[in-house]
């Protein structure tokens, strides 16, 4: 047989696509993509708001105890405190905007899409919530009289948390991302 | 460019040359749940690519370029170990043609993904009449590459196709 003849066959396909896009299956993967972003975004509330209170609450503690004047320690603590509050409220109106979206396959979406798109401004700010936290602390251990190697020891763990903080907030960027684009083909389908 | 018009031209694209993506899907994957994966990766880089399309090359010249590359780079990269077989119950987005596909096909794509990577690449802008000069720009090798891989996939098609005849070839 000849190559033109193979082409043939192959031309022939042209006129009868190999597949058909399956739109309950599209929806099922929205709905498992919703699920996610929703338990990520779940997860990461609770740890922020638990991890920043219980730190807060417990720098705020010492420093009472110790009738420290190290002022710096008292406003990390005021600051960590306001994080968690912050977050708690952030996460309040989280919940209430999901009920506003229609139980369709484009309202499932958009939550999604919205979820992440909530969990994208998140990560940006405490990536840069990273800053402040870190010039206190390093204030702090400074006016506290700490050896210098301890003060660039801290220094370098908060430019690695910096580091990986842009990382976790680039992937979710990307999630969100992808999930416009199944917007996209959501809407050209149909 | 703006959203409204980026989605415009996705949508225009996907209307119109999807069956092109599929053709890539197909000669790239093994099984549904690959090719739903596939699928999803072109898509989502064909609609990043909008934006970087000028007018110098044919819409489906860049689609190619794009779906390719995309298929290769997951071939080697980011294929996951799918587990052989169909799992009972699961829904796949890329649904198989209801029509009884022509068994001169099938065994046409079976032979095609026994090539590699960038043969399967040849084989496909081959079948679909591109040009040397075509098939080097979209692939990134020199047209002599091209035509001597030609030679070979065609030689390779033809003497199988022989043996083959039981197929109805």
């Amino acid at each position: 047989m000849e190559f033109e003849e193979l082409r043939k066959i192959w031309d022939a396909q042209n006129d009868q696509p190999l597949y058909a896009i399956n739109e309950k299956a599209m929806y099922n993967l929205i709905l498992s993509k919703k699920k996610q972003a929703h338990h990520i975004t779940n997860i990461s509330e609770l740890l922020i708001i638990i991890v920043y209170f219980i730190t807060g609450s417990f720098v705020l503690g010492r420093n009472l105890f110790d009738q420290s004047r190290n002022i710096s320690m008292y406003l990390l603590s005021a600051w960590m405190l306001m994080t968690a509050l912050f977050m708690l409220v952030n996460r309040t109106r989280r919940i209430k905007r999901t009920n506003q979206f229609d139980r369709s396959m484009s309202g499932d979406l958009d939550d999604a899409i919205a979820v992440a798109a909530y969990q994208v401004r998140i990560s940006r700010i405490m990536l840069w919530n990273i800053v402040p936290i870190g010039a206190l602390i390093v204030l702090g251990l400074w006016e506290g009289g700490k050896q210098i190697w301890i003060v660039i020891i801290v220094l370098l763990f908060f430019a690695l948390s910096y580091y990986a903080g842009g990382w976790e907030h680039n992937i979710y960027k990307r999630k969100q991302r992808e999930l416009e684009v199944l917007k996209k083909k959501l809407d050209s389908a149909g | 460019m703006t959203e409204k018009e980026q989605q415009q031209i996705f949508e225009d694209w996907l209307g119109q040359h999807k069956a092109l993506i599929f053709k890539i899907v197909r000669a790239y994957t093994f099984t549904v749940m690959e090719q739903d994966d596939l699928f999803q990766e072109i898509i989502i880089q064909v609609w990043h690519s909008v934006p970087r399309f000028r007018s110098e090359a044919s819409v489906i010249t860049w689609l190619y370029r794009i779906s390719l590359n995309t298929a290769i780079k997951w071939t080697k990269k980011e294929r996951k170990h799918y587990p052989s077989e169909t799992l009972e119950g699961v829904q796949h987005i890329l649904q198989e043609s209801r029509m009884q596909p022509d068994e001169r096909l099938v065994w046409l794509y079976k032979e095609i993904y026994k090539l590699d990577e960038i043969d399967r690449s040849v084989t496909l802008l081959l079948l679909d009449g591109f040009s040397y000069k075509e098939m080097a720009s979209i692939l990134g090798i020199t047209e002599s590459n091209v035509g001597v891989k030609i030679n070979r996939i065609k030689k390779q098609l033809i003497t199988k196709s022989k043996k083959y005849d039981h197929y109805g070839i």
